[in-house]
Order: C-alpha cells, then sequence, then structure tokens
C-alpha cells in the first residue's frame, strides 16, 4: 500500500483516462443496483405463494345463450355431470378465478351498529360452494367448510356465510378472533354474512394489487347464464378433461358455448408475464453492462501497460519483481474502482429516489449499491489481472533502450 | 475528401480489429438495448387516432358521492349516457359497450362461437373511421328505435359466413337473427383507443350491434361496472337505472368553439341532474379529453416501459463514454502518424474530420448490429413472452433512428478524442524514434 | 524567401522559462542549400519547427516567400505547408498501413487534386526518385536509404519551393547517405531551395552556406563553393561574431 500515493498522484496528472473510467463504474453502479433492486423486487412478487394448488387447478367458462335453458338450476346440474366425470377430484360454481386478472372485489362493513360501522378493507370476492376449498386446495386452519346445505343457488344477495384469509382475518379484526364475526354489505345490518372459516392463504385475481392476500368466499353458487367453473384433477388427466367436458355438457344441450380450459399455472405466467419481462429484460442489461465496463476496463489496462512499457521496465530494472508490477495496476484500478463505487451509490440512490417518486416502485435497498461495487472489484480484479500479468513479463532490458 | 478519410477509417479499423470490434460491440449493445425497450415504448404510445386525435373527445362525469373514491372515472352510467346522446352539440357521439354473444349462422353445422361484441350507436365507424369492405353502418332509425342490425369484421365474415359479400344475409346472435348491414375491412387499433380500461393492446371486436338494443336484448357487460354505492340490482332494468359506471363515451367536436358549447352544455346538464338530486358533490363536473390526453392519463404506456427507456438511455451513455476511452487511446497511438500528416499540410479542421468519419464508421457499424440485437432481442421476448405482434415488431422508423442515434450518439464521443488528436503539437512526434 | 527577424521562442512551464531561441536572425534566398548545425538543445528543432510552420514563436517577423507568418491561422498555415514546404524526416516518417503510391499521395489529397493529377504526381515523383517500379509497396519492405527516397518523393510530389530536412541521412549507413545527398543537391539544382539540419560536418560542407545554432542564436556565414556564390552575411550576435567567424574559417581551412 505503500504505493498509494505515487498512483494517486499519477492518477491526476492523467486526468482523461482514468476520469473516463471513474464516469464509467459510476454510471454503472447506478444502473446495475436499481436494476438488481427492480429485478429481485418483481422475482419477490412472482415467487408470493397463492395458496392454490396451482397446477391441479383449471377454470372454465359455459354460455348458454339459449333462452329454454333455465339460468339457475342448469348450472347445478351440468355441475353434477361434471363432479360425474372420471379423473375430476372436484369441482364447483365460481364468480372468479385465482391469478386471472379479472374477478370480483367488495369491501364489506362490519360493527354493532350505524355508529361504530367500519368499512373493511377491499377483497376479492369467490362466490362458490362447499368444494371451492378442495377445489383450490386450500388450507383451512380455522373454523369449518360450509355444510352443502347451507350452500344457495342465485345472486350475490343470497349470501350469508363467509370463509376469509388469514391476511383478511388479521387485517380487519386484527387480534380478535374472526370467527363469528359478521359484516354486512353497505349499512350495519343489511345482508349479514357470518365468518365462519379462515383459510391460511387464498390470492385474488389482481397480481399488481395490495390487496391480494385479502380474499373472501361466500356461500353462494352463482347460477346465470354466464357460468364459471373450477375443477381440481390430477395434472395428467386434465389433457383429457379438456375433451371430455364440453362432449359431456354439449350432450345435456348443445346449445351453449364451452370455453377456457387454463390451469391457474397457466394464469400464473399470463398475468405475471409484464413483471417477467421486466425481470428478463432488465437482467440482460445488468449481464450487457458487466461484460461492457469490464471489456473497458480490460482495454484501459492493455493500453496503460502498452504506454509505461519503457516506465514499468525501468521498474523491472531497478528491482521491482513482477508481483509488485500486478499490485501496482491492481491498486491503481481499485482506488478509481472504490471512488467510482462510493461516488456511484450516491448516484444509485439518489436514481432510486427519482425512480420511487415518478413511478410506483418502492425505495431502493442499501445493500444493492454495496453488494454491486462488491462484486465490481471482483470484477475489477479479473479484469485487471489477466492484462497485468501480461505487464509484468515486460523485460528489464526495456528501460536501457532508447525511446 | 470523405471518400478519402472513409478509406482511412476502414484501414483503420481493419488495422485494430480487436479493439475496433470491442467499440462496435459496446455501442452494438448500447443501440441494441436502446432500440428494443424505445420500439416497445413508441409502439405502445402510438397514437392510432392520427389526425382524428384532436376531434374525438372521450366524456368523463364525476357523478359519485364525495365518501366513495375521488377520482373522475373513466367510464359513465347508463341514465348519463342516453342523456348526453340527447345532446345535438356534437357532430357525432357514441355510448359503448363490450359484451360477447354466441354466433351462430343459418348453417346446422356451424357450431356456435362465443365473440367479443360492441355495442355501439351507428356513429360509431365515421368517429372512429372503421373502413367498410361492403355496406355500411345502420340507419339513424335503428338508433332511436332498435333494430336487429349487425357489422361485421371480414375475417368473421369468412369464418362464419364464408366470406364474399353478404351483405343482408342473417347472423344468429344469441339465437335471435341479426341482418348483416355492413362488413368492415381489418381494423385493429393499437392501442386499442376507444375502450383502454378492458386491455388496451386486445384485439378489436369483430361484431358491431347497435346500443339502442341493449336494453331490449339485455346485453351483459363484458367490462369493469363500478359502484361507488351499494345498489341491488337483480335485473337489467335495475342496472340501467343504477349509479353504476360501466359505459364509455365518445363526442367528436371538430372546433375549440365547439368544445367550449359542449363543456357548458355539460355544467348545464350537471345543474339540471343536481337538481333531480344527483351529482351531489361540490365539485361535480363534467370533462373531456382528446385522444392524446386520454392515452396519457389512463397510463397506456405501462410505468416499466419508461423507466426500461431511461435505464437503457443510461446504457447507452456506459457504452460511449467506454467507446470515449478506446477511442482515446487508439486515437494517441496514432500521434505520429497525425503528426506526419499535419507536416506534410494537413489542417486541424481535416484531421479532425478525418477522425469523426472514423468515429461514424464506428457508430455506423454499431448501428447496424444494434439493430440486429434489437430484431433478435424482440423476436426472442415476443416468443417468450407472448407479446402481441404490435408490440414487437420493429417500428419501419427504428431502421432511420437506429443508424441516427448510433453515428450521432458516437460523434458526440468521438469529438473529444478527435479534438484531442488534432490539437496535438505534430513537432513532438516528428523527431526520430 | 525566407526571412526571420529578431525571433524569439520561450517555453513555459510551472517553474521555469526556457529560451530555446533568443532574437534569431536569419535570411534565406530563393535557390540556396542551407545546412543548420549545432550542438543539441542548442535551437535546431525549434528553428525548423517554426520554419516550417509547426509551432508559432513568441516574438519577431517571419516572412515565408513574402507572406507574413505570425499570427497565421490553423488553415493557412496548413495550406502553406501543404503547397510551399516539403518535408524529409531522419526517421523518414512515412505511414505504414500506406503503401509507397498512398504515402506519396497524401500531401495531393490536401491539396485537393483530382484522381487523375495525383496519379501523374505520384508517378513523376517516385520515378525522380527512382523507385516507380515498387509504388505497390509497403513502406516496410524497403530498405532505410529507399524509405527515404520515397519521402522525399513525397515531398516533391506537392512541388513546393523549399525543402525542409531534419538529418536526412541520420538513421542511414554512408553509401545510402551519399545517395540521398546526391538526390537533395540535385533537387537543389532544379530550383528548390533546402534548408536541412544535420550533425554531420562532411554533409554540411556539401551545402553552399553553414549556419550554426548556438543557444538559440544564430552564426551564418557562406562556403564560396557553390557556383550560387551568396554574399556573406555577419551574425546577429554582436558579441559572438568574431567567435563564429574564427569556428567558420578553421572549417574552412
Amino acid at each position: 500500500m505503500f504505493q498509494i500515493k505515487p498512483i494517486v498522484s499519477m492518477l491526476l496528472r492523467n486526468k482523461s483516462g482514468p476520469l473516463l473510467l471513474l464516469i464509467q463504474i459510476i454510471l454503472s453502479v447506478a444502473i446495475v443496483a436499481n436494476a438488481s433492486f427492480i429485478i429481485s423486487e418483481r422475482i419477490g412478487l412472482m415467487s408470493r405463494d397463492s395458496g392454490i394448488a396451482e397446477s391441479e387447478v383449471f377454470d372454465f367458462s359455459i354460455y348458454n345463450f339459449d333462452d329454454s335453458i333455465d339460468p339457475v338450476t342448469q348450472p347445478l346440474r351440468d355441475l353434477d355431470i361434471i363432479r360425474q366425470l372420471e379423473g375430476v377430484k372436484a369441482a364447483t360454481l365460481t364468480s372468479m378465478t385465482p391469478l386471472s386478472g379479472g374477478g370480483w372485489s367488495s369491501n364489506f362493513s362490519h360493527g354493532t351498529s350505524e355508529e361504530d360501522r367500519k368499512d373493511g378493507p377491499n377483497a376479492a370476492i369467490y362466490y362458490g360452494d362447499e368444494q371451492m376449498i378442495p377445489t383450490l386446495g386450500l388450507n383451512l386452519i380455522e373454523g369449518r367448510n360450509f355444510y352443502p346445505d347451507e350452500v344457495n343457488a342465485g345472486g350475490p344477495e343470497l349470501a350469508s356465510l363467509a370463509i376469509v384469509s388469514a391476511q383478511f382475518a388479521q387485517d380487519t379484526f386484527g387480534d380478535e378472533p374472526a370467527i363469528g364475526k359478521v359484516m354486512y354489505r353497505g349499512n350495519i345490518g343489511t345482508q349479514p354474512m357470518k365468518i365462519i372459516g379462515v383459510v391460511e392463504r387464498l390470492q385474488g385475481a389482481w397480481v399488481d394489487n395490495d390487496n391480494l392476500e385479502l380474499s373472501i368466499i361466500l356461500n353462494v353458487e352463482l347460477a346465470s347464464s354466464f357460468n364459471r367453473i373450477l375443477v381440481r384433477a390430477d395434472e395428467a388427466d386434465i389433457v383429457d378433461l379438456k375433451e371430455s367436458i364440453p362432449a359431456a355438457l354439449h350432450k345435456e344441450h348443445p346449445n351453449r358455448v364451452v370455453r377456457g380450459f387454463t390451469t391457474i399455472s397457466e394464469h400464473r405466467i399470463s398475468v405475471y408475464r409484464n413483471h417477467e419481462l421486466m425481470a428478463a429484460v432488465l437482467s440482460m442489461m445488468v449481464v450487457l453492462l458487466l461484460l461492457i465496463t469490464s471489456l473497458g476496463l480490460a482495454g484501459m489496462v492493455m493500453f496503460n501497460i502498452e504506454r509505461r512499457t519503457k516506465q514499468i521496465g525501468t521498474r523491472r530494472a531497478l528491482g521491482a519483481k513482477k508481483r509488485d508490477i500486478i499490485s501496482f495496476f491492481l491498486v491503481e484500478n481499485y482506488l478509481i474502482c472504490l471512488i467510482g463505487g462510493v461516488l456511484g451509490g450516491l448516484v444509485a440512490v439518489q436514481l432510486g429516489q427519482q425512480l420511487m417518486t415518478l413511478y410506483s416502485l418502492p425505495k431502493l435497498d442499501l445493500i444493492y449499491p454495496l453488494v454491486t461495487v462488491a462484486g465490481l472489484l471482483v470484477l475489477t480484479t479479473v479484469a485487471v489481472i489477466l492484462p497485468a500479468r501480461k505487464a509484468a513479463n515486460i523485460s528489464p532490458a526495456i528501460a536501457t533502450r532508447s525511446v | 475528401m470523405f471518400f478519402y478519410y472513409l478509406d482511412l477509417a476502414w484501414r483503420s479499423i481493419k488495422k485494430t480489429p480487436f479493439l475496433s470490434l470491442l467499440m462496435v460491440l459496446a455501442i452494438s449493445i448500447g443501440i441494441g438495448i436502446t432500440i428494443t425497450t424505445l420500439n416497445i415504448y413508441k409502439m405502445a404510445s402510438i397514437n392510432p387516432a392520427g389526425e382524428r386525435s384532436s376531434t374525438l373527445f372521450a366524456v368523463q362525469l364525476l357523478s359519485q358521492d364525495v365518501d366513495t373514491w375521488q377520482r373522475i372515472n373513466e367510464q359513465i352510467t347508463y341514465q348519463d349516457a342516453t342523456n348526453l346522446l340527447k345532446s345535438e352539440v356534437p357532430v357525432r357521439q357514441t355510448a359503448m359497450f363490450r359484451t360477447g354473444l354466441a354466433v351462430q349462422t343459418e348453417d346446422e353445422n356451424f357450431s356456435p362461437i362465443l365473440e367479443g361484441v360492441r355495442v355501439v350507436e351507428g356513429d360509431f365507424f365515421s368517429m372512429f373511421a372503421v373502413p367498410f369492405l361492403h355496406g355500411g353502418t345502420w340507419s339513424k332509425q335503428v338508433d332511436q328505435e332498435g333494430g336487429y342490425k349487425v357489422v361485421i369484421s371480414e375475417e368473421l365474415n369468412n369464418k362464419a359466413l364464408g366470406g364474399g359479400n353478404n351483405i343482408g344475409k342473417t347472423l344468429m346472435l344469441n339465437r335471435k337473427p341479426y341482418q348483416v348491414v355492413g362488413i368492415t375491412k381489418t381494423w385493429q387499433p393499437s392501442p386499442k383507443y376507444y375502450d383502454v380500461n378492458n386491455g388496451a393492446f386486445n384485439d378489436s371486436e369483430q361484431i358491431f350491434v347497435p346500443f339502442s338494443l341493449a336494453p331490449i336484448e339485455e346485453f351483459e357487460s363484458w367490462g369493469n361496472n363500478n359502484s361507488w354505492r351499494h345498489e341491488d340490482i337483480r335485473n337489467y332494468n335495475d342496472r340501467l337505472n343504477s349509479e353504476m359506471h360501466w359505459l364509455q363515451y365518445w363526442a367528436e367536436l371538430s372546433s375549440p368553439a365547439m368544445q367550449q358549447e359542449y363543456q357548458e352544455w355539460l355544467g348545464r346538464y350537471i345543474e339540471q341532474q343536481k337538481a333531480l338530486g344527483r351529482f351531489k358533490r361540490p365539485d361535480a363536473k363534467g370533462e373531456i379529453s382528446d385522444v392524446a390526453t386520454w392515452l396519457t392519463t389512463n397510463n397506456v404506456v405501462p410505468e416499466d416501459n419508461k423507466v426500461l427507456v431511461g435505464l437503457s438511455v443510461l446504457f447507452l451513455i456506459v457504452c460511449l463514454v467506454n467507446m470515449l476511452g478506446l477511442l482515446l487511446a487508439k486515437f494517441l497511438k496514432r500521434a505520429p502518424e497525425v503528426g506526419v500528416r499535419r507536416a506534410i499540410g494537413a489542417s486541424r479542421m481535416q484531421i479532425f474530420s478525418q477522425h469523426l468519419v472514423e468515429v461514424g464508421l464506428i457508430g455506423f457499424c454499431g448501428g447496424v448490429f444494434g439493430l440486429l440485437w434489437a430484431w433478435g432481442a424482440l423476436s426472442l421476448l415476443a416468443s417468450k413472452f407472448d407479446l402481441t405482434e404490435s408490440l414487437s415488431q420493429l417500428d419501419q422508423s427504428m431502421w432511420f433512428i437506429a443508424p441516427v442515434i448510433a453515428v450521432s450518439a458516437a460523434i458526440i464521443a468521438g469529438i473529444y478524442p478527435a479534438w484531442r488528436i488534432c490539437s496535438t503539437n505534430p513537432s513532438v512526434y516528428l523527431k526520430s524514434q | 524567401m525566407l526571412s526571420m527577424k529578431n525571433i524569439s521562442k520561450v517555453f513555459k512551464t510551472d517553474l521555469v522559462e526556457t529560451h530555446a531561441l533568443r532574437d534569431f536572425n536569419l535570411e534565406v534566398q530563393e535557390g540556396e542549400f542551407v545546412a543548420v548545425t549545432g550542438p543539441s538543445g542548442s535551437g535546431k528543432t525549434t528553428f525548423l519547427n517554426i520554419a516550417g510552420l509547426l509551432e508559432g514563436f513568441t516574438h519577431g517577423d517571419f516572412f515565408l516567400d513574402g507572406v507574413n507568418i505570425s499570427n497565421l491561422s490553423d488553415n493557412k498555415s496548413a495550406a502553406i505547408r501543404n503547397e510551399k514546404i516539403g518535408f524529409i524526416f531522419q526517421g523518414f516518417n512515412l505511414i505504414a498501413d500506406l503503401n509507397l503510391a498512398e504515402n506519396v499521395e497524401v500531401p495531393l489529397r490536401y491539396r485537393g487534386f483530382n484522381a487523375k493529377e495525383r496519379k501523374v504526381r505520384v508517378e513523376r515523383a517516385l520515378e525522380q526518385v527512382g523507385l516507380a517500379a515498387r509504388m505497390k509497396h509497403l513502406p516496410t519492405q524497403l530498405s532505410g536509404g529507399q524509405q527515404q527516397r520515397v519521402a522525399i518523393a513525397r515531398a516533391l510530389a506537392g512541388e513546393p519551393r523549399f525543402l525542409l530536412a531534419d538529418e536526412p541521412t541520420g538513421n542511414l549507413d554512408s553509401l545510402m547517405a551519399r545517395q540521398v545527398m546526391e538526390l537533395l543537391e540535385d533537387i537543389n539544382k532544379a530550383g528548390t531551395t533546402i534548408i536541412m539540419v544535420t550533425h554531420d560536418a562532411e554533409l554540411a560542407r556539401r551545402a553552399q552556406r553553414n549556419i550554426q545554432i548556438v543557444d538559440g542564436q544564430v552564426c551564418d556565414f557562406t562556403m564560396y563553393q557553390g557556383e550560387h556564390g551568396s554574399v556573406a552575411q555577419a551574425a546577429s550576435a554582436p558579441g559572438k561574431t568574431a567567435e563564429i567567424i574564427s569556428v567558420a574559417s578553421a572549417v574552412a581551412s
């Protein structure tokens, strides 16, 4: 380290090259830190557990456009037909498909009177029957499921019992037990719905919504001319069911459209597509940026070696060991890299701040600039040592030749 | 002289292939990334209305009470829509929504398909410049009284009716016979600006039916339905009379005077509704936005795209700084040769130009390779992430933009090294080695 | 042809001022062959750089072919170098990437001649130095003497009014040096003014006139042996005149 002082004075004398390298490192740190932060944030979003047996559950829709089809009884018959089919483990009518990007949401009120009425958070509303929990493969942690005879067929106004996600219970009632609580639609007293069960996890349809984990299942088989059905089956059976379900339903009545057949896993892919795209493009950027920066670094070192050939030869003639030459170049570039890293970290935080105010991105975590700088030091070592080894082989005899 | 410089530049590039390749690589990657993100951004931010952009206006009403959401919704209620349709100010206007209907034909073997359907006024087609292959829109009388008329796309015409001029033929929608009055040419505005809330980059509908049929046929709404208060909606009539926001509304206002007049009309309408007990907010208002404003306020271009474009511009700057360093190294190594040229009679300007031409050539190569990168990256992203074609195809303007950005960026990076080399004192390098 | 009056050149660094030339006076007539000698560090190179318009000067007047050189723009001085001056260097300074024809062509390019004119002049210049047959060769394929002849061809291609030669034979063995020297004498006979800086006293003696530069000042005397016999001129620095003349007579005797 005794060499730092001459190196600093050399850097100062020879401004443009090191300055350019410095700018490059500052910008690289700023970009890489922010990009990798966004990447990890997106990966975090994508890896959230939905609470659902995603690959075993698929949805489809039945559209009964014939007026002669009864909109209430026919869906129930259809459901029976589907449940009879080979391979179907469970099935339910539903108002929405998890992770699909479309569905129902609402907020209910609770309290003892209008005066102390509290409006609960906005939550995804699943209307379904007692097979909703087994179909989605949810984990019931408190209370009980609906009994079959508690489920009503018809419109949303028939709901009277609710099963909620643990997150919903927590956000709405805090530490008080949710079981037994009653929620109302609008004013206190209007259409009471009693909570009888809590599931560990159930996500809604909108993955970018803060309330993704807040969900409610209500005891209604929502029957109309347009019905959505969720089916649980072994992955291996799903292909066959895509054939046998429309066949059975058309056999029951030809004037209808049966379509869809998308597993929750497939819904997940498409609903997170933008995040995955963002993460992919940014990863590409980070890799290429590091590549370019290290190539630039190596290029500068090579250039410097060429320019300082005589100087290196002289140092060697004066007794410098090969190791000294390599460490000379290393120290020089570590210095630039560290200064660039510190400044780059500041720029990164500033850039993160800008991104946070301009766009709905969270605040940059400080660990990212730190890790970036650490990574850059490793990269510098590699990018410097390879060409510097060549420099160390310069013969001391060079010094005696005239320029 | 330009071609002489070009020749020298080419020799120089060939002489230091590794360094040149490094520079071309750096700039091409920078350009590739920038063009990729810029392309996605540009394709998402196109204003598909063209010159209609400034005369077509989306109409919004702040009709809800105070204690619910605060922003002005993109959609309006059915009762407001039917009232607005009575205004005589706009040249043309339409309320609309998206539904789905089962399509059958008179052919028994044609198995029913469920198609997205747009429910519109007859003016819709001329407002949004929908091109017709055969026929045209339905009559004003249909808009007034309702009538089973339908406009279909060329694509559906081919699929369901076997193609050709099928004006007058019958199409069964939800088992009701509709008479085909118009067949449109393929029409696919992207973004789908007339309804940005239900997938701005989704396909256009293939079927258009009269808005006047909505109360009769009770078309379901296949879009967002926003209620700001609890209403007991048990049937279609309840929906029509409710405060639910579920319709899009557009008016064509051809002059600023007309826009002013319409604003005033909306103001009077709101006052009138207040008298009837609706529009309870003190700041209740109507707003009109032309297409460009509409696309901006609805954030049709995802924020992610903007972040990506910003980061890739920074990326390009890094590539340029990198290139600047390499150029400096390369040019200064050539100082003795430049000294000779200066002695022989080259002016500073000539040396400067010679080096800028070299930099420009490197930039141009970078631009060409950058386009290839961008094309590759877009194809890769398109196949991996199922991007719609409208977002992933390389916009034609990029064939021009990419080399221009590349060359000008390279020249900006090259100015300093070129200036350094042309301003060094030649005599220093002329002494024998 | 060339007239320098009271030229001085000062190099300034943070700590010291160095006077490379002090009150430097020189007149060179059209058609002269002048050899410049002097110990290293005396200011020979600075003189050559100023004479060749490669460097500016601090004080004094400098006229070249009637043109006032002080405060000339870069474009103008480049044009003068291109049209009126030919350079010959000790290290030849051929551009390694260009073949002989292309090297000779360089000044013609900057002059703005068209392709036909360039071709004619390149061929003529290379013929003059006896290398027309090797036009397409690269400099590295030639011997030092041949390279220097190419450099002379390059200097001649633009038909300059005078040649500045900086140790033209310094890197050559004696046989080649003699050839190059003979070539320069032929060129001089054809009417081109030549100023040659050299260490070699024997070469200097072959010129019509010798100038010695000592400590940035000039001593100028003429060898009465050429047919262009010019009048001897007294040196500028009065105090040193006698000494220098005695040196000159020592050389002459």
